[in-house]
């Protein structure tokens, strides 16, 4: 495991058109950065509407299948209740504070280890293990 | 001696608007109580049926509807009015909680205690039923002034230890569905069961791909849109929408609701807009973000009541089928319905 920087876009309590599209600059150039590590805190958001929602869902897209991490702050309930249904609480963790969303474990690709002897041998030279 | 019983409805604004334009009222199924509870069907069940149902077989022919609080609590006053037109005993029903209590041996107890008031509890407190005698009553000079504070009295409750779940908490709710879906109370889900723990009312539509897990129910004309899921231990109540790859389980859905495409719906209730989440306790409004809200009653599905002659078919899933005939009263301090048995 490697220390980790964190990067941390707050999500302010109300989003005009400008500060959505500045926003959205934010957090996507943050997610573009190899192995970053994002925090999107919303945290001052009382609840969220369609273009969050679209927006964190943009984010979840971005991260899939890249060495990108990305957690969300939400400490109310009503926030974590939304993100259970859109199920974005299901790809993304979410956690109660910024100070928790630093503590989460990060794992990077570099660091698996795969034991070869798990791993058949025609599918060794397939997958690229290295010996 | 006379007694009525009298159900308190938590539906103020429906019961005046009802009133108001008696006798050729908008129901949906024809039946006049039905706008008391729209928001209240368990599993296709109505609160008041299954009360009404309990004096029934007490042996009243009759029984009063009058609007109270949300809380379901009602003013002294109009209690009074029943007393004043010749009413000695009077049985209170106040719908907050759904209870298999036998209103007979409540009788009972209140005749041996001798006791104006008596209420039933059970271990966690009111059940909201009660009997009042008339001497219950302040008078001056003979005339009905006005219901003496409960306090006044030495309150002998009725100690009722069967099945009771309070209906207007969410959580009470959804544990009365799952109850009733595996038939660990009296209540049984209405329509039709398509399978083992598996319930669908009339008009249901669910898409090949949809899936439901029993124990569930589906209310009438509620549709499931591909890749849905419904159950285990949800209940779908009528006229909603569940749409494409959305999930509900361990839930209740409210009549009328649009559930927007790949949510989940997890240990909630969802009545239109609004989502209460039972394990943290937060109400979300669902609208803001696109994924949820109330779907407008469709006005050609409204029937006008006439002067109610035909019964609804048992089993059918309409919510209520004692309303064959109702008169209005014009003595008591609030509007008040008489339904008969």
């Amino acid at each position: 495991m490697k220390n980790v920087t964190w990067t941390v876009v707050q999500f302010p309590s109300d989003l005009g058109p400008d500060n959505r599209r500045t926003l959205r600059k934010d957090l996507l150039s943050a997610l573009r950065v190899s192995g970053a590590s994002v925090i999107a805190d919303l945290s001052l958001r009382q609840s969220l509407d369609h273009d969050d929602i679209d927006l964190l869902l943009e984010c979840v897209a971005h991260v899939a299948g890249r060495d990108a991490k990305l957690v969300i702050v939400a400490s109310s309930r009503v926030l974590r209740a939304l993100l259970e249904v859109s199920r974005i609480a299901s790809v993304v963790p979410v956690c109660g504070s910024t100070e928790e969303a630093s503590a989460h474990p990060q794992v990077d690709a570099e660091t698996i280890s795969v034991s070869t002897s798990l791993v058949p041998t025609d599918l060794t030279e397939t997958i690229g293990v290295r010996q | 001696m006379e007694m009525s019983a009298v159900a308190v409805v938590p539906a103020r604004e429906d019961f005046a608007a009802m009133c108001g334009v008696h006798p050729e009222i908008q129901t949906v199924s024809g039946n006049p109580l039905e706008l008391y509870s729209p928001r209240m069907p368990i599993l296709g069940n109505d609160l008041l049926e299954s009360w009404a149902a309990r004096v029934r077989r007490l042996g009243l022919r009759s029984l009063w509807v009058t609007p109270g609080d949300r809380d379901g609590s009602v003013a002294p006053s109009t209690l009074a009015g029943f007393f004043r037109n010749g009413v000695e005993r009077l049985l209170v029903i106040r719908l907050k909680s759904y209870a298999e209590m036998d209103l007979a041996d409540l009788l009972r107890f209140h005749f041996e205690k001798q006791n104006p008031v008596t209420e039933a509890h059970d271990a966690r407190g009111q059940l909201g039923v009660c009997l009042l005698d008339r001497s219950f009553l302040q008078t001056t000079d003979g005339k009905v002034q006005s219901i003496c504070p409960p306090t006044d009295y030495a309150r002998i409750p009725y100690p009722f230890n069967g099945y009771a779940k309070r209906i207007l908490s969410a959580r009470e709710r959804q544990e009365l569905v799952g109850d009733a879906l595996t038939g660990t109370c009296e209540m049984r889900p209405s329509g039709t069961q398509i399978r083992e723990q598996v319930w669908a009312g009339a008009g249901v539509q669910v898409a090949g791909s949809a899936r439901v897990i029993g124990p569930a129910y589906i209310g009438a004309r509620t549709k499931l849109g591909d890749g849905a899921t419904v159950g285990p231990f949800a209940s779908v109540e009528h006229d909603c929408v569940v749409d494409c790859g959305t999930t509900v389980e361990h839930s209740t859905v409210l009549p009328n609701t649009y559930l927007a495409p790949g949510l989940l719906i997890r240990n909630s209730q969802v009545d239109g807009r609004h989502l209460e989440h039972l394990g943290w306790g937060a109400v979300a409004d669902l609208q803001p973000a696109g994924l949820g809200r109330r779907i407008e009653r469709r006005p050609s599905g409204r029937q006008v009541f006439r002067a109610p002659t035909k019964e609804t078919s048992p089993g059918s899933d309409s919510c209520f089928s004692l309303g064959r005939d109702f008169t209005t009263s014009s003595t008591l301090s609030q509007p008040a319905l008489r339904v008969q048995l």
